[in-house]
């Protein structure tokens, strides 16, 4: 059974989309469906092309490079699955790919946790808007994979923003 | 027809408000809660029980009683009944509802309400007291974003709207400090509110000093989960000529508007904007004012950001200068124009918008339950008064998530 962080990962039969999206990351690479029609490159997963509402739609591997586009910290678990995973940041990350192709103030943009090498949540220090990231699939087991994020290691887009610390020591 | 035609202006009021007490520990079902709260709505607005043709609507997430048994205690007969799902943004958009209902002659009076034990029941987010112990699986149902969501740990309401204030903070320097001055200005309000659930003026360093819920912010950022129920009554301005309530019109509304999709709507910037800047191209031409023409604004502040956010969507300040517009002093009680002077959510307690649209109507009728005996003093020191002088017109501003808005204006000048 497909299991994150002692929790199970459950998808029923009848939703293909998320089930296939979970199948591919598990391949190693960002899944996105691209539409057969239009050309559009999709996310999160859709069951019609919110542009041109073909239900034809093929699953393609991004670049699985973008930049932190915004974050927070995670300070206490809600799930206790979380646990021993606190404290941990949530990243919004807007890919490479379709920015400034779908009009004004859209892109793809895909929420995630920033990992460090050794897999566990990056400290806060590492954390910042304008930091580029790549992909890390994390393996749920039965196959199926869950995209992740760490650091690329390339320079930031631009000058780095990180969240004012305004709480005491 | 287009949006925001304005036919309806004016043609109907709410003419009856009640409530229970704000609590963390009601003891009660929201049957016993909700027939409280409309009872005291429709003695409040003069309506015989026998002889007015009743409609009713509700909202709720599964976690509370439904209009047939609470109109079945009351003992009145329901010639139109419609239960919707949800939270907030609800109220606006149900009143908008209501108004259809009466003018297509289903009934003559409408009730609104909306009971919770929002405390001991059903916390905020929609997640249930007493739920069993042990992670709960991550499981799509209906397809929806769980895969895309959490999974990666966003669990509350706080976590779902966070990216968007904090890109807020990036793009336009909005600082910590700036949205703690909401708490101030609604906690301000709150001391001169004998139903608050917390009555203490606060400071920036009081917020700034709280523990981080989700960094960057802290506990005082966040509203008070309460036990309560709300209920308000509507009919015919013509009709409420004749009540004994002073009245109050609905200028217009506006109805769960929402962005483009509904995955907090991070893919369609930008997303430090929420839903009210679509919801406001329908309320304001259906009202037929503007913003600078409103006395008192009723946010919804699940937290103190969903505040600043509403009050720049509607352009009661340009975006991006919320973080000024909050804290310059405009927004309190005594400012130009004070928002939630009952407190809020942040302070007297939440139940998903019904509370201040309650309050809006008692400002218009000058009629604030504050510490005043007798004559209104119009002195905002603690534990005085919190009416404000002369309102004319107020406007609420409803959340349901970042990418979905409702509102409502009303005036007493009739
Ligand atoms: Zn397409």
């Amino acid at each position: 059974m497909a299991e994150y962080l002692g929790a199970g990962v459950f998808v029923p039969e009848n939703d293909p989309q998320h089930r296939e999206y979970l199948t591919e990351a598990g391949k190693g690479y960002l899944p996105l469906q691209q539409c057969d029609d239009c050309g559009a490159k999709i996310y999160p997963a859709r069951t019609m092309c919110p542009e041109c509402r073909s239900s034809d739609m093929t699953w393609v591997a991004a670049s699985g490079k973008g930049t932190i586009y915004s974050y927070y910290i995670v300070p206490h678990p809600i799930n206790p699955a979380f646990k021993d995973f606190v404290p941990y940041p949530v990243i919004l990350v807007e890919l490479d790919e379709e920015r400034g192709t779908m009009g004004e103030h859209r892109a793809l943009r895909i929420v995630g946790n920033l990992l460090g090498d050794d897999g566990n949540p990056a400290p806060r220090e590492d954390v910042a808007i304008g930091k580029r990231v790549e992909v890390t699939i994390v393996d749920l087991g039965d196959g199926w994979g869950l995209p992740q994020w760490k650091l690329s290691g390339e320079p930031d887009e631009h000058e780095a923003w990180q969240i004012p610390h305004s709480y005491p020591p | 027809m287009a949006k925001g035609h304005g036919l309806l202006r004016g043609k109907y009021a709410v003419v009856g408000v009640g409530e229970t007490e704000y609590s963390r520990n009601s003891g009660r079902t929201t049957r016993q809660m909700g027939v409280e709260a409309v009872k005291k709505a429709i003695d409040d607005s003069g309506l015989d029980y026998d002889t007015t043709s009743w409609g009713t609507t509700c909202y709720q997430v599964g976690d509370a009683a439904g209009s047939e048994i609470i109109f079945s205690d009351l003992g009145v007969r329901m010639d139109y009944q419609v239960d919707t799902w949800g939270g907030g943004s609800s109220s606006e958009t149900l009143i908008g509802l209501a108004i259809g209902a009466l003018e297509a002659g289903l009934c003559d009076a409408m009730v609104v309400y909306r009971t919770m034990n929002g405390f001991t029941e059903m916390r905020i987010g929609g997640t249930p007291v007493g739920a069993p112990a042990g992670p709960p699986p991550f499981m799509t149902r209906h397809g929806d974003h769980t895969m895309h969501s959490r999974i990666y740990g966003i669990a509350s309401a706080l976590q779902n709207f966070g990216l968007s204030f904090v890109r807020h903070m990036y793009e336009y320097g909005t600082t910590p400090e700036q949205l703690a001055h909401v708490k101030v200005a609604h906690s301000k309000g709150a001391s001169n509110n004998p139903k608050a659930y917390y009555k203490q003026r606060l400071t920036v360093d009081d917020v700034l000093n709280s523990r981080y819920i989700v960094e960057p912010f802290h506990l005082l950022d966040c509203c008070v989960e309460t036990d309560n129920a709300t209920a308000i009554v509507i009919t015919s301005t013509e009709r409420a000529r004749d009540l004994p309530r002073p009245n109050v019109a609905i200028l217009g509304t506006g109805g769960r508007t929402h962005k483009w999709s509904p995955d907090y709507h991070w893919n369609h910037g930008p997303i430090n904007q929420v839903g009210g800047i679509y919801t406001k191209d329908v309320v304001f031409p259906n009202a037929g004012i503007g913003p600078e023409d409103v006395d008192i604004t009723g946010s919804y502040d699940a937290f103190t950001f969903t505040t600043l956010l509403q009050l720049e969507a509607y352009g009661f300040c340009p975006i991006g200068e919320g973080g000024h517009y909050v804290s310059d002093g405009t927004i309190e009680l005594g400012g130009r124009r004070p928002n939630n002077p009952s407190g809020g959510h942040l302070c007297e307690g939440y139940t998903h918008g019904m509370n201040m649209v309650i309050e809006n109507v008692r400002q218009l009728r000058g009629e604030v339950d504050d510490y005043c005996e007798g004559e209104h003093t119009y002195d905002y020191s603690e534990g005085a008064c919190r009416q404000v002088q002369d309102p004319q017109i107020t406007m609420n501003l409803g959340w349901a998530q970042p990418p979905t808005g409702s509102s409502l204006v009303m005036t007493n000048q009739v």
